[in-house]
């Protein structure tokens, strides 16, 4: 570990440079809509100065469709109908800009991906080819209750830099071996003190978290009874303004789950996967026709239980959620993530 | 349907509707041939096609 | 809207009292600024929850189907139209239904209003024709007539079309001189660039579904995009797959979208998916003189035919 100061006027040199060895992810302002964080073409420097994203950085990673097999179906050609791994790009990527909570989120699903039984190998080599420069907010936005589930403004969690933005220079925390070795690959090289540099982040992180607004209780999640927030009656409450679309689980950067398509045109086709959604009946519907959540509350259900409290007594790492606020945002009928924790975290069962 | 299409910016000659009953074969040919002309004088139609990876 | 909100709450509350519903839906208070939840009010007390903004964008007719028992439900012109669209479609039946209508002078675009702010909005409130909102960098007065919803803005049926008992004073509906210039807009475009504009359009779109859940009349059990034996659509990103799901989700709303902005307003990734609604209601008022939802006694134009029908495009 270590800390570098990069002068602003060296940033686009230094981050050109980085291309000849990283494809680069960062930020691009959308005409209409804020910011995504996606692939950098080769003239596109990322946007530092964005306030939100609606999506998160899950995609770098995890893209909404993801070719995972390929096969020919002509058969005059070797090996047809044989489902081979597709050749996806896993030379070294570096996404730039990434907020704390993406970084921190990418832990959480790192859980889900790569287990002692299973490695998920799309993710993981995506996830090992990958350098994670992340930016300290100084500004957290009204939505952002990232200090109450185990992250902040300047968590270093996930991340192999963090860069503070200290308006004509960023500082920067170099805190992995990749990190430094995306350092040098752009060059930046010029060394601050370590006292004094943590000192300025220990400040910067408090100021940033003073102006967090909001915060949760989960402190009681752990302990309440699985099947009595299951049975509880609040559910209903919950669900009643819901429209069951996916907003809130594609816009959520710890939601990971996928389902998986085959197509085919003419003789070559493809096994892929996309995001899915556990607010949608498909996800569970059976072969047979049956859903046990066939209804709208059993799927809202689902989703706050498996966040808040399946999450929690799986893996034991706090909740699955990062506090970035972007659900709450997004939701077109503003069921707020936070209340509903809150509802859960405050429930007593009545005999 | 064929209004929505070319208001989407799919060539109005690419669809036709109509309405031939089996007994009028000729109709069915005049029709034929002129769509071919219509579809072939636009060349081959690369919208609403799905490219594959 | 002060005046109006006591009045809904007042008679929410005289039906349950009376028991003549069960239930009153409404909106309620969201817990960020510009947002407003859907909610069902069951109890005398709960009413106070109840509120009436420039903020309540989505289409509550969407809430009052399959509902069980009698119900209120607070409507404004364009709930009303979908309401009665509903009771054509036999989704909901006349006398299942007890209606406040709310006169209405549109709903305010959290996009357009957004777009004017550097960082996050962190407080909205509205006074008559004038908002205040700020972020923590700076406070705007706007006038709300500048920051309505297109299709606040095209409205011409403000006040409810269909209710029993009204919760304001009716407003002036607006006479245009055109009703679709939106429309024309993209007509005057040739061909390519017709087509470019709706590759734009649906760039950013991430198939959630947000526009057809938030949409009255997208009720079917299974939509296309769902079914699965046999699969009508990809399910992936792919542009066209995308496309197709928009093309034909417009196509089955045609004679029958109320242009109530539903759809625009849950969509989280901001595309005006009305673009492709609108030129089928176009369509509809010219080949048909027809307006959805206005008339409980009459059939849609797809749904009946008349030797008058326009068959031009008919070889």
């Amino acid at each position: 570990m270590k800390f570098i100061t990069i002068d602003k006027k060296d940033w686009t040199k230094g981050i050109d440079n980085s291309r000849k060895t990283y494809q680069l992810f960062g930020p691009v302002k959308d005409e209409k809509n804020g910011c995504k964080i996606t692939k950098l073409d080769t003239n596109v420097l990322p946007d530092m100065d964005y306030h939100e994203s609606v999506l998160s950085a899950k995609s770098v990673l995890f893209p909404q469709t993801e070719t995972i097999l390929t096969t020919s179906l002509n058969e005059s050609v070797e090996e047809h109908h044989v489902m081979k791994r597709a050749k996806n790009d896993y030379t070294p990527r570096a996404v730039l800009g990434i907020r704390p909570y993406d970084a921190k989120a990418i832990g959480l699903v790192k859980l889900n991906f790569d287990t002692k039984e299973y490695r998920d190998p799309y993710w993981c080599d995506a996830y090992e080819a990958t350098t994670f420069i992340g930016l300290g907010i100084t500004r957290p936005g009204p939505f952002d209750f990232s200090t109450s589930v185990g992250c902040g403004p300047f968590c270093e969690e996930g991340l192999d830099i963090l860069l503070a933005d200290l308006d004509d220079k960023y500082l920067a925390k170099v805190i992995t071996p990749k990190g430094e070795a995306y350092a040098a690959a752009c060059g930046f090289d010029t060394p601050a003190d370590d006292k004094e540099s943590q000192a300025l982040f220990d400040i910067l992180r408090k100021e940033a978290e003073k102006n967090i607004s909001t915060s949760v209780d989960t402190l009681n999640l752990k302990e309440k009874n699985l099947l009595d927030l299951h049975e509880a009656p609040f559910w209903d409450d919950v669900a009643f303004a819901c429209i069951n679309c996916g907003t809130c689980t594609y816009v959520c950067p710890t939601c990971w789950c996928f389902d998986i398509q085959d197509e085919a045109k003419l003789k070559e086709s493809a096994r892929f996967r996309n995001w899915d959604t556990c607010m949608s009946p498909l996800f569970t519907r059976h072969a047979t026709g049956h859903n046990p959540r066939g209804a709208k509350v059993q799927r809202v259900r689902q989703r706050f239980m498996h966040k808040l409290k399946y999450f929690l007594d799986k893996y034991d790492q706090g909740i699955m959620c990062v506090g970035c606020g972007r659900c709450v945002k997004s939701c077109p009928v503003n069921i707020d993530i936070r209340q509903v924790a809150h509802t859960m975290n405050t429930y007593e069962k009545k005999d | 349907m064929g209004n929505l299409l070319e208001h989407m910016g799919v060539e109005r000659d690419r669809v036709h509707f109509s309405w031939i009953s089996s007994a009028e074969a000729t109709k069915f040919v005049d029709v034929v041939k002129e769509i071919s002309e219509k579809v072939r004088a636009l060349g081959p139609n690369k919208k609403f096609v799905k490219d594959y990876n | 809207m002060d005046t109006c909100i006591q009045k809904i709450r007042e008679l929410a509350a005289d039906l349950l009292e009376r028991g003549e519903v069960e239930k009153v839906i409404g909106f309620a208070q969201g817990t960020i600024p510009m947002a407003t939840s859907p909610i069902s009010v069951g109890t005398k007390q709960g009413v106070d929850n109840l509120v009436f903004n420039s903020t309540c964008g989505l289409n509550l007719a969407n809430f009052a189907s399959r509902q069980k028992g009698k119900i209120a439900i607070i409507a404004k012109g364009c709930d009303s139209r979908n309401i009665v669209t509903h009771i054509v479609e036999n989704q909901l039946q006349r006398d299942q239904v007890y209606i406040i209508g709310v006169p209405c002078n549109g709903m305010v675009d959290k996009f357009k209003i957004a777009a004017l702010f550097e960082d996050e909005i962190t407080g909205f409130a509205e006074d008559g024709g004038t908002l205040t909102v700020s972020s923590s960098l700076q406070t705007k007065t706007l006038k709300k007539q500048e920051y309505l919803r297109e299709n606040c803005l095209l409205c011409t049926h403000k006040n409810p079309v269909l209710y029993d008992v009204l919760a304001g004073e009716l407003v002036e509906e607006q006479v245009l001189e055109n009703a679709f210039p939106d429309v024309d807009k993209i007509e005057a475009m040739d061909v390519d660039g017709r087509w470019q504009y709706f590759q734009r359009l649906t760039q950013n779109c991430i198939r959630c579904y947000a526009c057809r859940n938030a949409c009255p009349i997208c009720y079917c059990p299974t939509c296309f995009v769902d079914e699965a034996g046999p699969q009508w659509v990809g399910k992936g990103q792919n542009k066209t797959d995308v496309d197709t799901f928009h093309f034909l989700r417009a196509f089955h709303c045609a004679g029958r979208c109320t242009d109530c902005g539903a759809c625009v307003e849950a969509c989280p990734m901001g595309i005006n998916v009305r673009d492709f609604t609108r030129k089928l209601n176009k369509d509809a008022l010219e080949l048909f003189g027809w307006e959805a939802g206005l008339d409980i006694s009459k059939r849609p134009p797809l749904d009946a035919y008349s030797p008058q029908d326009p068959d031009d495009f008919i070889k």
